[in-house]
């Protein structure tokens, strides 16, 4: 479903991602780990399409097409979602609105009828349940003055609405309490099927408690130095990167 | 990035710019224009034409002669050449069959699909919205709907040039009471030469049953609309009043120099909302509206309020501050404002809030929005007086750029003369977050369409403001002016 | 109009009392200078309300009074009382000037690092005054300001700055301006040039001291230049005698990189404005200016800064705070241009007033004029009066009004006072506002 070949990625001319291979196979679940500033959040905003983020060398190709010749948008209406680390606020952009927008457009370019209210608003109802988002947040501006956890819940709301075929979650785990946590990787399993992919970011084992990954990559240096199964996340949280970072360097 | 994305080229873009303005319609219609000019006689032939009695052309040849004396302003943040005073026709009224309408009926049908074109139709209004609609056309008032209902309630809601002959008590109490001659350049031209307007009466107590409003027009060549509105809320009323203007597209510029009082008695309250359309010139700056208007409020009684929203997207050039006097004690002046310019359009507009009572609040609100080559400033006085004990005032001015070959200006003057009173302004200029352009593409939403969302948001506080109808036509409107803006 | 015959009489009157008052060796280059600011002295027009950056302080009073250049004065060290002007604890390198004269038995720069010239006009002009040339009006311009061109017109002495390449001065270098109070309606009129060659660092600190009533207006002029890299921390008190006239202006002229950070006191005067001029025209430079001001009776005290940003990429900040009581009045007018080409700037500037009693009068006009898109500016102005809620609050931990008074406004206050690096000036700075709180509190 998305093959990445040697990906190099600049920002600011300083070369983040230095030469990154990742497959990722249809109905997949695959964990990204790896220090701070690894280029994890890099990855995805490079994923995602990102001004800024300059693809200097590689390919990205999604379901046969090249991402790199498409705009942000065009990437989402393919079905790639980004579930962001610092999820962007915006003021006076209703809540509701916004997500309805979004669907819409999507479905639009893929040639599906829009939702009418009524409809969109049934499953707003069922989706804010199933993340247990306040329905009060619905009614706000697009994260403006939500708190980090809040945010978060609307980011997997807006990814339960959506439902993409390639999700990335960036750190969606950080800054969640307990129940939420568990919430959340509801809303995700729920997600989980046969065509669908998704790529978790995450520094803790207790997301992979939930969310069961096939397979986990750690990201040294802007490169995935080692790769293996839910195995490889244990060892980690034991013995933390130092090991790997020796290893990657020698 | 990479080159082969898909980006809009230059020429949609440019074609998007061009699509600008869709109320450039003229109406053919007989109309009876005088000749261009400007004496004591052009003004005696005015208050001849409307049937005035002496004491009003008495009133206008005075303003006139101080205007005489007179230098136009030059302090502005506006560039444009000199107007000639004396190449504008100042009267221009739709030639009517004998003595003028009774009914929406004897409206000239041509004048009444005008309106329709510019989505105002009167006939559906009167039937669905509930809204009472003036319609100034060129400078007479053509067709006041709702009289009916209205005169029930005892509200008065008339042309001004009725109200004149039909109500001279009043007119002659509070006209020029809150803009007097003297004010200004502008305002005192139009109390020489204004052809017409709307009347506004709302006696104690009366919560006027419906939203009044008014549309304007400019239509003939080489006119200029010098209308003049007049509101009096007695003690312990409520009114809300709508205002739009749109003219058609010409090359030549056309001076539109209004007068707005509002006076607000005890416990009144006044809601004044602006659509302001009228044609800003092409993209070379040719053409368009001078919209050089005074707009004020005298909240005379004790806890009266009075509140301006206005969108302003039109003109090629802005020159207004409505204005709230906070005379009576614990009175409230509100001030919510959008403003785009973009081509070659600038806006020069804000507000005064004088606080002279106790207890006085007054709340300012200012969102400008500038692109291609506009200038957008907001110029605001917010002055505490002596007497204006633990008076309040809060302003926030936010500005936002789109492009690189536009300007937005903020100059706001606050003086205080009260230790207990408290003001606080804030004001931001910046463009549209890149992140939030980002996240609202990586959800699917085209950059258009994400400027638009976020555009609306940033304006979403002064949207409320106004009443739900226009608040959608504000939106619409905000999105057509801004189409291809972006790019 | 009547302001228009009674100007040239004004300043034509300064020009002629002080005859061909010129510095003992007067080169070329000054007297171009010196004769170009008299024709603009006759060309500007008079400084009146209608003007913008007039507005809201009147300049009819000083123009009512006629002052007279101090040509003939000569100090007497003996008599200035040195020891009152010195801050406890301040080492530094010192220059003082009495009535606008060079006081060389009271400076003091022995031991000045190699690559630092600090001296003041007069006796330079006689040496070495090349360099001084180079930089002499080049910021201030002769042809705008008409204080300028009247400072111009007559420079003669001031204080002079220069340090080299890289050099960092390691100890403050203090510049006083006394005005001994036995010259009634004297002009006085420092003209100042401080040069900080590529990557140079000092610390100025400049006080002006009025003693007594006298009353005397002080016309002062600093132009500071900063080449690439250099630093300089600024640091102005303005504590002129309560009936002085006092108008400060700065002209900042900043090369890449280079940082300047301005903080001004100010306290004294009957009517003492200060303006600061800082046009970024080299990339990547950044300005800071703050301040704290009062003003009591029969005081205005006026700030205007003008900041403008010509090419991407440069910061400036500014921070001020003004407590007004008795029948104080304040005046702050901070503008901030953003040229099409300076994309990337940083700019936002804050003003806060306390008002204290009944009759102080504030107005304040923050100005933001921009037209680069990719900036982030800002500004934002408050005016009120102590939060009752926090008097309160003090009052019933049992603390006096009065001193509940002085607490919460030493802390308006602490912000700027905070960002004072020098332990002594400092010190003094809470000195110096705890006796004005304590007259304003008294008065309040
Ligand atoms: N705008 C920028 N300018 C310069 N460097 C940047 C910029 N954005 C990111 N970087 C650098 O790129 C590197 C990778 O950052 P990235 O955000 O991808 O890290 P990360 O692996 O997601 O870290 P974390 O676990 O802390 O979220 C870091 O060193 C970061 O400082
Ligand atoms: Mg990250």
């Amino acid at each position: 479903m998305l093959s990445i070949k040697n990906l190099q990625v600049d920002i600011e001319g300083k070369n983040i991602l230095q030469g990154l291979d990742l497959d990722v196979g249809a109905g997949q679940v695959h964990a990204i780990m790896g220090p701070n500033g690894s280029g994890k959040s890099t990855l995805s905003h490079a994923l995602a399409g990102r001004d800024g983020y300059e693809v200097t060398g590689g390919e990205m190709l999604f379901d046969g097409h090249d991402l790199l010749a498409l705009d942000p948008e065009q990437r989402a209406h393919l079905g790639i979602f980004l579930g962001m680390q610092y999820p962007v606020e915006l003021p006076g952009v209703n809540n509701m609105v916004f997500m309805r927008e979004s669907l819409n457009a999507i479905r639009r370019a893929r040639g599906e009828e829009e939702l009418d209210a009524v409809a969109f608003m049934q499953r707003v109802r069922d989706k804010a349940r199933l993340v247990d988002l306040d329905e009060k947040l619905l009614k706000r501006s697009v994260n403006a003055g939500f708190s980090g956890g809040e945010k978060k819940r609307n980011e997997i709301l807006q990814m339960a609405m959506l439902e993409p075929k390639l999700a990335i979650l960036d750190e969606t785990d950080s800054g969640l309490d307990i129940d939420a946590l568990r919430i959340i990787a509801a809303g995700v399993n729920a997600l989980r099927s046969p065509e669908r992919s998704i790529i978790l970011i995450t520094h803790y084992q207790r997301l992979l408690d939930y969310i069961e990954p096939d397979y986990v990559h750690v990201i040294v240096g802007g490169r995935i130095v080692r790769s293996g199964d839910k195995e490889l996340a244990l060892e980690l949280e034991k013995k933390g990167y130092g090991w790997i970072e020796e290893e990657a360097a020698a | 990035m990479d080159p082969n994305r898909v980006r809009p080229t230059q020429d949609s873009v440019d074609e998007l710019i061009r699509s600008g303005y869709a109320h450039g319609f003229v109406t053919e219609i007989d109309s009876d224009t005088v000749p261009p000019g400007l004496s004591e006689d052009t003004i005696r032939l005015i208050s001849q034409k409307k049937n005035e009695p002496a004491w009003m052309l008495e009133w206008r040849l005075k303003a006139y002669r101080h205007w005489l004396t007179l230098e136009e302003p030059a302090w502005a943040h506006v560039h444009h050449p000199a107007i000639d005073y004396q190449a504008i026709s100042y009267y221009s009224a739709p030639r009517k069959k004998g003595d003028g309408p009774n009914s929406l009926d004897e409206v000239d049908p041509q004048l009444l699909d005008a309106y329709n074109k510019l989505g105002i139709p009167l006939e559906e209004q009167k039937a669905l919205a509930g809204v009472a609609v003036d319609a100034v056309f060129d400078s007479v008032s053509v067709a006041t709907t709702f009289r009916k209902n209205l005169a029930e309630a005892g509200v008065i809601f008339c042309a001004m040039s009725e109200a004149v002959r039909e109500h001279p008590e009043l007119v002659r109490k509070y006209l020029g009471s809150v803009v007097p001659h003297t004010d200004n350049y502008f305002a005192c031209l139009n109390s020489a030469v204004f052809t017409d307007g709307t009347f506004v009466y709302i006696p104690r107590g009366v919560t006027c049953p419906m939203e009044l409003s008014t549309y304007f027009r400019i239509n003939e060549a080489g006119t200029g609309q010098f209308e003049r509105t007049l509101i009096v809320a007695e003690d312990n009323s409520h009114v809300s009043y709508l205002e739009g203007c749109t003219a058609p597209m010409r090359d030549e510029n056309q001076l539109h120099a209004a007068v707005v009082e509002l006076v607000a008695m005890e416990d009144a309250k006044i809601k004044y909302s602006t659509v302001q359309n009228w044609y800003p010139g092409d993209e070379q700056g040719r053409g368009g509206i001078y919209n050089f208007v005074t707009k004020r409020g005298d909240c005379r009684g004790d806890r009266s309020h009075i509140s301006w929203t206005q969108v302003e997207t039109g003109s090629a050039i802005t020159w207004k501050y409505p204005s709230c006097i906070l005379r009576g004690n614990d009175s409230v002046g509100e001030f919510y404002s959008v403003a785009v310019t973009r081509g070659q359009q600038q806006a020069d507009t804000g507000t005064k809030m004088i606080h002279l009572g106790r207890n006085t609040r007054s709340t300012i609100v200012s969102k400008g929005i500038s692109a291609g080559n506009g200038q957008n400033t907001y110029r605001g006085l917010v002055r505490m007086a002596q007497r204006a004990e633990n008076a309040r005032n809060h302003s926030q001015c936010d500005s936002l750029l789109i492009g690189d070959q536009c300007g937005a200006h903020t100059f706001p003057y606050i003086e205080v003369r009260n230790p207990t009173a408290k003001v606080e302004h804030e004001a931001t200029t910046s463009k549209i977050g890149e992140d939030q352009l980002f996240y609202c593409r990586q959800r699917g939403l085209s950059e258009e369409n994400a400027v638009s969302m976020i555009v609306n948001g940033f304006c979403k506080e002064v949207f409320n403001q106004l009443p739900m109808e226009f608040a959608v036509e504000a939106q619409k409107l905000l999105n057509i002016t801004l189409e291809g803006a972006v790019g | 109009m009547t302001t228009a015959d009674t100007r040239p009489s004004w300043f034509e009157q300064l020009i002629m009392l002080s005859g061909p008052d010129s510095p003992g060796q007067s080169p070329a280059w000054l007297d171009n200078a010196r004769a170009q600011a008299r024709k603009t002295l006759a060309e500007l027009p008079v400084p009146n309300r209608k003007q913008e950056n007039w507005r809201y302080s009147a300049v009819e009073g000083l123009l009512k009074n006629s002052f007279h250049p101090t040509a003939g004065y000569v100090p007497d060290p003996q008599a200035l009382d040195p020891e009152s002007l010195l801050l406890p604890s301040f080492e530094t390198y010192r220059l003082v000037f009495a009535n606008g004269h060079y006081v060389p038995q009271l400076s003091s720069s022995e031991r000045l690092p190699a690559g630092v010239t600090l001296g003041n006009l007069r006796t330079a002009l006689g040496s070495d005054s090349k360099w001084i040339a180079g930089w002499f009006g080049q910021a201030a311009g002769h042809t705008e300001h008409l204080f300028t061109a009247l400072n111009t017109a007559l420079a003669n002495d001031g204080a002079l700055l220069h340090v080299d390449e890289n050099i960092e001065v390691d100890r403050p270098i203090e510049m006083i301006y006394l005005n001994p109070g036995q010259d009634d309606a004297s002009l006085i009129q420092p003209r100042n040039l401080v040069v900080l060659e590529a990557g140079a660092r000092a610390t100025l600190v400049e006080r002006f001291i009025g003693s007594g009533k006298a009353r005397y207006f002080n016309n002062n002029l600093t132009e500071i230049g900063l080449r690439e890299g250099a630093t300089l921390a600024h640091y102005r008190v303005q504590d002129e005698s309560r009936n002085a006239w006092h108008l400060s202006s700065l002209y900042l002229s900043q090369a890449q990189q280079s940082r300047y950070r301005g903080t001004t006191l100010a306290f004294g005067g009957a009517w003492a404005r200060t303006e600061y001029n800082a046009h970024f025209r080299h990339e990547g430079a950044e300005c800071v200016l703050n301040g704290l001001y009062t003003a009591g009776d029969r005081q205005l005290t006026d700030f205007h800064l003008d900041v403008q940003h010509s090419v991407p990429a440069c910061i400036s900040r500014e921070r001020f705070k003004g407590i007004l009581y008795g029948k104080g009045r304040a005046v702050f007018d901070g503008r901030i241009l953003v040229d099409r080409q300076a994309q990337h700037t940083d700019a936002h500037l804050t003003n806060d007033n306390l008002m204290l009693t009944r009759d102080a009068e504030v107005d304040t006009k923050p100005q933001l004029e921009i037209y680069a898109d990719d900036v982030k500016c800002s500004h934002g102005t408050t005016v009120g009066q102590l939060d009752p809620e926090q008097v309160f609050y003090l009052r019933s931990r049992g603390i006096a009004a009065s001193a509940a008074h002085r607490m919460l406004c030493l802390g308006f206050a602490n912000e700027i006072i905070d960002s004072i690096e020098l332990q002594p000036l400092r010190d003094y700075a809470i000195h110096r506002l705890a006796i004005t709180l304590n007259e304003a509190v008294a008065r309040g």
